[in-house]
């Protein structure tokens, strides 16, 4: 049993540069488990580069991050990732990309893990069709299933209502709520201020790089999010 | 144990995408057949001095078309984001690299089959016994073409400009295994002179432990960010 005192991910001094640009800068923060982190923050203000760093998938320019004690490249298995693309092999039934991903993470009982999975993002009746024939609210479905499949102790969400209709959203939010009173650990990045609120126990607001802002969920009204959110961005 | 059915799983994720599609099959065996049809307008598939240049015709149908599937391979990996996927997992990268050297290789086989059997169509071969070491010979180039082709195809495959630089990059490193592919054929099939041959083979399986071993060994470096 983890100390629930003891963050799952620490992240110290980070720093990210491409080039002359300085994506990120200098951040120090702590995800305990069981914290759901939103993350706002304006087009370019490096909430793309943190997810990547924190998922292993770009090497800050110094500072680093640390997962439960390892280096996060060394904890691949222990996250799951949602980026802006789905990851998915369109040419691939919604069941075949389960089970291709649930093979590289090495799990049990594969088949009925997949199956159980596909029925709890609501697409067991859709497991046979190809990825190429989803809508785009399904395929953020099939998306999330693919990163939760491994059971992973940090999840991270970029951007995850992009390109969803009403009824998608809504549906997401759905799911994202169950995650969270299943008390799991996710860092999502959206520009949905009111789900984004709605879903998160810690909120966060990047700009420029830095962080700007954080605050506990019950600290702000909708209301003074939104204006607070202004506020940093058209500084 | 564990790792060879993650390679061939890998494989056969790639297998079974390619036959569904068949995007990379059509193009590359409608490009090689091309290449031995104008080679036999081109000269007279009757005279010596084709029946001597056609080991070359027929290398040049084998491989240049191959370059097709080995930029198809990676490129719908990065569209749609999947190698990411891959690279997240905590799957070994060397692993990764066998499970895509595994299924170019199965295809590039396949479809050198059929090229083979319109070649000997084309250029009035008889069936012989020479061609069951061109059949071996195919093989081994094949195992050296597509171990460097799958690093160079997973290097360009971020670059807009990827399907004219592999070639590039490709060609001059496997110049060794076009050499001795050649000759090896010429001997066999034109000269039916099986001497030298082993010399050619020695060379080829060389060639093919030491590209394996190094894009086994790079891949992590080559897909890591």
């Amino acid at each position: 049993m983890a100390n629930p005192s003891t963050p799952l991910v620490r992240l110290s001094g980070l720093t990210k540069k491409f080039g002359a640009v300085t994506a990120v800068r200098n951040l120090n923060f702590q995800i305990h488990q069981g914290d759901f982190v939103a993350i706002f923050g304006p087009n370019g203000a490096g909430k793309t580069t943190l997810l990547k760093m924190v998922a292993g998938l770009t090497s800050p320019t110094s500072g680093q991050v640390i997962f439960g004690g390892d280096r996060a490249a060394a904890a691949r298995a222990e996250t799951g990732y949602v980026s802006h693309q789905t990851l998915l092999y369109n040419e691939l039934t919604g069941r075949e990309n389960l089970l291709f991903y649930a093979r590289l993470y090495g799990l049990e009982g594969t088949p009925d893990l997949v199956d159980s999975m596909l029925a709890r993002v609501g697409l067991a009746d859709a497991r046979h069709m190809m990825v190429r024939g989803f809508s785009r609210g399904m395929k953020q479905r099939l998306t999330l299933a693919r990163a939760l499949l491994h059971e992973p102790r940090l999840l991270l969400l970029d951007e995850p209502y992009t390109g969803l209709d009403q009824h998608g959203s809504r549906l997401l939010t759905r799911l994202l709520g169950t995650l969270r009173e299943e008390r799991r650990t996710v860092l999502m990045i959206t520009h949905n201020l009111a789900e984004g609120l709605e879903l998160s126990t810690r909120l966060m607001i990047l700009h420029r790089g830095r962080l700007a802002h954080q605050a506990r969920q019950e600290e702000l009204t909708r209301s003074q999010l939104e204006n607070l959110y202004f506020e940093i961005v058209e500084r | 144990m564990n790792n060879l059915k993650l390679i061939w799983w890998l494989a056969l994720k790639d297998l079974k995408i390619e036959y569904r599609s068949r995007q990379a099959f059509l193009t590359t065996l409608f490009f090689a057949v091309l290449i031995l049809i104008i080679f036999n307008f081109a000269f007279d598939p009757g005279s010596n001095a084709t029946r001597e240049a056609s080991p070359g015709i027929l290398w040049v149908a084998l491989l240049f078309p191959g370059i097709i599937q080995l930029n198809r391979s990676f490129q719908s990996e990065v569209e749609e984001g999947t190698l990411q996927g891959i690279v997240l997992s905590p799957v070994d990268r060397g692993v990764f690299f066998l499970g895509k050297f595994m299924a170019n290789w199965l295809f590039l086989v396949a479809i050198d089959l059929l090229i083979l059997a319109a070649f000997i169509v084309f250029f009035n071969f008889a069936l012989s016994g020479g061609l069951l070491w061109v059949l071996f010979l195919m093989i081994l180039v094949g195992i050296g073409f597509t171990a460097v082709g799958t690093v160079f195809a997973a290097m360009v495959s971020n670059i807009r400009i990827r399907e004219v630089l592999l070639p590039i990059l490709l060609f001059p490193i496997i110049v060794p295994i076009i050499l001795a592919a050649v000759n090896g054929t010429r001997e066999v099939l034109i000269h039916n002179d099986f001497s030298t041959l082993y010399r050619w083979m020695q060379l080829l399986i060389a060639f093919d432990v030491i590209f394996l071993a190094a894009g086994f060994v790079v891949f992590d470096y080559v897909v890591g960010e």
